[in-house]
């Protein structure tokens, strides 16, 4: 071994195991050979031949590749006792710093704490493997608008031929989901439903636990569905969960039969636990029986479509050939002809809301942890400069750089190992009470399933581990290079660290307040958006409003009749303003839409068909959810189901098709039930309906009791709170139907703060990382000013001596600081600006340039860069130049 | 003959340690000391050899050289360290110990 005859130390070759590996290993080849040599030698000169005397030496050498191993087996002996005494030394360390040592496992457990969190919903999301056998082969097709963006149900006069001339699937289905009117423990009650066909399940590839599935003949059409005719022999399928709740996990189900609105309905089969068609949470199955003659019978562009590829089709090929049939479906279908279709794999379909989410969020959490690594890492420097005399010694008795920077990454493995271990098991909580908070927000799904496995732990591992390198490996490599005669001459605090050290650590807070300046950029654009929509004109009112949902079934006549008596019996309630109906509230996501004309006027020559929204509302409806009436006259009593045909339009109906004409008294005809001709009355303001960003459609709208419903929503307007009310409510309409339920009573202002409540979830998460960005990247140049005003107050105090004023002092300490910070700022805005395509599809009523965002971080980030400096900075101003003086 | 590999793992490095404290020794001529000086009572085989020479190095009492030989070939030549000789020290103490508390039992047993 070298002994420290330089001023440097050199490395030993024993001492690096595996940089010198192979050439220990020539080392010891050369070593035994030169062995066997003398040994032959020594035969020789004893007389005997060189063969003999060869082999006599082979012979009493022994068997040299033994030999090799188990001089092999002493190298890594030699290795790992090299660990476990770095990692004991580490935690010793560690140890006697607790203060440091809480503050950075504290970083990295916040850091991977926040990664861990993000990543059990990337896996739950994007990873886990779906519920079904083999389920990358199925898939979910959609319609698409040619003209037109996105994506829509599916008819199923597209499905029928689809199904029949498709090749690529082993299984096609469609389903929708459709509320069922049953009895429940205490009365009616309505439980969501599933009307599909038969081949859904073997989609899925799913037994059921008990009993069959449907066959290929059995179903009903929509007119069974909604009660108008006997469906003949109703059979049905329950959930595990609805037959475990209301039939207490009964084994003899099967064949029993449960009743319904209208008859009953025979059970047949139950499903496993845990099986869900996607993210539907269904508690009864139904089958659908589609009448190839007329397909529409069934239903209009409403219905989800999955379908099974049969083995060895890609989505590639299994897309180009849909897109040549719906083409030939186009053209031999007049009701097809502007749709195209889009096939998606069941994950990509499932995810497609959340995916650019998952990413963002991903990217963001990613920037915490790179800035709590950063600190980590500046910290570890200014420790290891203060090492410096241990460190010395240590090199002094043999410790090769190696050696040394192997010590000090133990103790980052040691740091990252534990504060990984913590940040893993809060990362578990903090998505699980996230999923619990942001239930109104999200549709979950499968994301909801955030549990814990090898994945996610393999994950944290991985993420402490490259951690422990990154923040460690630097610094680490930095300060090992022990220069002995310097290290040893000085004493303990005076020594300063060398330039290039400093320069790295400044390099690291300007890194880290650009990562925090685009965070805090992001969040604050999130916060506008989240205050734009707060802001959205709604067009109606939603306070002091309930609503609830039924669904009625029978004639028009009768559906007619039914709303009717419940309209009249809350009206007279005490304390009830105005009651109401439409098919499908706004906010709730759902719409209809479809062809129209004006009667008496020949086709505009574009031949463009003329589309609006429909809706079916009731006589009170707008009064009851505060619309204003602009124009003519609301719905009254006089519009029967037997007097003329009446329907309201909105204004954006007036802007886009009777702009240059008055629409009171026009006569509109459209592709609705039992369509007749319809004269124009009346024009109410716009509303919000599909959604806050979503801008209003021309919508027309019909009288409910000449057009009736089945899905209908009651709107009640109260006098003061409604709550009181719900117990009359629900009383009053059980009166005028004992099997009629309703669900899902909501005040209305729900749905608006349910459509608010993504939006506000993303503000605030974005918000949380950032502020938490915003305190690390504080922290850190807090410590850097602090650090370089405790290196330098012997200059300080000669500065001070010869007359410079504390004041100046502080001024420039505080400039210091304020160029880094104003560099981080620069950095941090172009990164800002680079990634702004990124965020741009999650923002409303703000570019991603907005110029209040980006002023307002840039003083938000003034404002705490000045207070992280100003403390260091008044401690530069009040030293004693006596005191600094006084020692070197 | 009792064979090396019967001695305790700490005997042989006692002896590998002795056999290099006068003069620095390749691998070869350190077995054929032992062997030559016990009077061909105890023969380090070349398979316990090289791994306690190996680990004795790792451990720092004892380094290692390519030097030429006096026979003309190239050798690795061992020798001990600061370290060693004090490592030296001590395993000879034990020895004394041990040896003598055999040597007391065997006579008072």
């Amino acid at each position: 071994m070298k002994t420290a005859s330089e001023g440097r130390i050199s490395t030993s070759d024993m001492r690096r195991p595996w940089t010198s590996r192979r050439r220990k290993e020539e080392d010891l080849d050369r070593e035994l050979r030169a062995h066997l040599d003398l040994e032959t030698e020594e035969g020789q000169a004893a007389d005997l031949s060189p063969n003999d005397a060869r082999y006599a030496a082979y012979r009493a050498f022994g068997n040299a590749a033994l030999i090799r191993e188990d001089t092999r087996a002493v190298w890594r002996w030699t290795m790992f006792e090299q660990f476990v005494q770095d990692f004991r030394y580490a935690l010793r360390t560690l140890c006697k710093n607790p203060g440091f040592t809480a503050v950075a496992m504290l970083s990295l457990a916040l850091g991977i704490c926040a990664n861990t969190a993000i990543f059990t919903f990337v896996n739950a999301a994007l990873l886990k493997p779906l519920p079904y056998p083999d389920a990358d082969r199925i898939v979910a097709l959609q319609q698409r608008p040619l003209r037109g963006t996105g994506t829509t149900y599916v008819h199923p006069r597209s499905f029928v031929p689809w199904q029949d001339r498709a090749g690529s699937f082993e299984a096609l289905a469609i389903a929708q989901a459709v509320p069922v009117n049953t009895q429940g423990e205490d009365g009616a009650e309505q439980v969501p439903g599933l009307w599909t066909t038969p081949d859904l399940f073997r989609v899925f590839a799913v037994s059921p636990f008990l009993g069959r599935t449907f066959a290929a003949r059995e179903g009903f059409g929509r007119a069974a569905l909604r009660g108008e005719v006997d469906s003949g022999s109703d059979v049905i399928i329950l959930s595990h969960g609805y037959w475990q709740r209301r039939f207490g996990s009964d084994v003899n189900i099967i064949g029993k039969t449960i009743p319904l609105y209208r008859g009953a309905a025979v059970v047949i089969g139950v499903m496993p636990a845990g099986f869900r068609v996607g993210s539907l949470n269904v508690d009864i199955y139904r089958p659908i029986l589609i009448d190839r003659s007329k397909p529409e019978a069934v239903g209009s562009r409403g219905f989800l479509c999955f379908g099974r590829l049969r083995p060895g089709v890609t989505l590639e090929a299994v897309q180009a050939e849909m897109e040549v049939i719906a083409d030939q479906v186009g053209r031999e279908d007049a009701g097809e002809k502007g749709f195209g279709v889009v096939v998606l794999s069941l994950r990509d379909y499932l995810v497609r809301d959340s995916r650019l989410v998952l990413f963002v969020l991903a990217g963001v959490v990613a920037f915490v942890l790179l800035i709590a690594c950063a600190n980590l890492a500046g910290l570890l420097l200014t420790r290891g400069i203060g090492r410096q005399s241990e460190l010395a010694v240590r090199a002094a008795l043999g410790a090769g750089q190696w050696r040394l920077v192997q010590q000090l990454v133990a103790e980052s493995i040691v740091l990252s190992a534990i504060g990984g271990a913590l940040g893993l098991v809060l990362g578990w909580g903090a998505s699980r009470v996230l999923v619990l908070l942001a239930q109104n927000a999200v549709e979950f799904g499968q994301m909801a399933d955030v549990s814990l496995d090898a994945r996610v732990l393999a994950f944290a591992a991985t993420l402490s581990l490259l951690s422990a390198i990154l923040f460690g490996l630097a610094p680490a490599w930095r300060v090992s290079r022990v220069d002995l005669q310097s290290a040893v001459k000085a004493q303990g605090r005076g020594v300063a660290g060398s330039r290039s050290q400093n320069r790295l650590r400044a390099v690291l807070v300007v890194g880290e307040v650009a990562l925090a300046v685009v965070l805090l950029v992001g969040a604050g654009l999130l916060l506008r958006t989240f205050s734009q929509l707060m802001e959205v004109k709604l067009g109606f009112q939603p306070e002091q409003a309930l609503t609830m949902r039924t669904l009625v079934t029978g004639s028009a006549a009768a559906r007619s009749s039914l709303v009717e008596s419940i309209l009249g019996r809350l009206e007279a309630i005490p304390g009830v303003r105005a009651v109401g109906t439409i098919q499908f509230l706004p906010l709730s996501g759902w719409t209809n839409n479809g062809p129209f004309q004006f009667v008496g006027r020949p086709l505009p020559s574009n031949a463009m068909t003329m589309e609006s929204d429909v809706s079916t509302v009731s006589r009170g409806y707008f009064a009851a959810m505060g619309i204003e009436v602009l124009r003519g006259r609301p719905f009254g009593r006089e519009d029967r189901i037997d007097s003329p045909r009446v329907a309201l339009v909105n204004e954006s109906f007036v802007r886009k098709y009777s702009q240059d004409e008055d629409p009171i008294g026009r006569i509109i005809l459209g592709d609705w039930a039992n369509p007749k001709p319809t004269e124009i009355v009346g024009v109410v303001g716009d509303i919000r309906h599909n959604g806050l960003t979503a801008e209003p459609r021309p919508t027309v709208f019909l009288a409910q009791p000449q057009v009736p419903g089945y899905i209908t929503y009651i709107v009640v307007r109260t006098a003061a709170h409604p709550g009181p009310l719900t117990a009359a409510i629900r009383r009053e309409v059980r009166q005028v139907d004992s099997r009629q339920p309703i669900t899902e009573v909501q005040p209305l202002k729900h749905y608006v703060s349910t459509a608010l409540a993504r939006p506000k979830l993303f503000a605030n998460l974005l918000g949380t990382f950032a502020s938490l960005a915003l305190l690390l990247a504080a922290i850190g140049l807090y410590g850097l000013m602090a650090y370089a005003v405790s290196q330098r107050t012997h200059e300080i105090g000669v500065r001070i001596a010869l007359g410079a004023q504390p004041s100046e002092v502080l001024r420039s300490t505080l400039a210091k600081g304020a160029r880094l910070a104003a560099a981080g700022l620069a950095l941090g805005v172009v990164g800002a600006v680079v990634v702004k395509s990124v965020v741009t599809n999650l923002l409303y009523g703000v570019t991603p340039l907005d110029p209040l965002t980006y002023a307002g971080v840039a003083a938000l980030l003034a404002g705490v860069a000045l207070l992280a400096t100003y403390l260091p900075a008044r401690r530069a101003a009040r030293v004693d130049p006596v005191v600094a003086l006084r020692y070197e | 003959m009792p064979k090396p590999s019967d001695l305790l793992q700490g005997t042989l490095d006692l002896l590998i340690l002795k056999t290099i404290a006068r003069e620095p020794l390749h691998g070869w001529g350190i077995a054929k000391r032992i062997q030559r000086l016990s009077g061909d009572v105890l023969s380090a085989g070349q398979g316990s050899l090289y791994p306690a020479l190996h680990r004795l190095e790792q451990q720092g009492w004892i380094t290692a050289e390519w030097k030429d030989s006096d026979l003309g070939r190239t050798a690795k030549f061992y020798s001990l360290t600061r370290e060693g000789k004090k490592q030296l020290e001590r395993e000879l103490k034990s020895w004394e110990r041990l040896s003598s508390a055999v040597q007391f039992l065997i006579e008072n047993a």
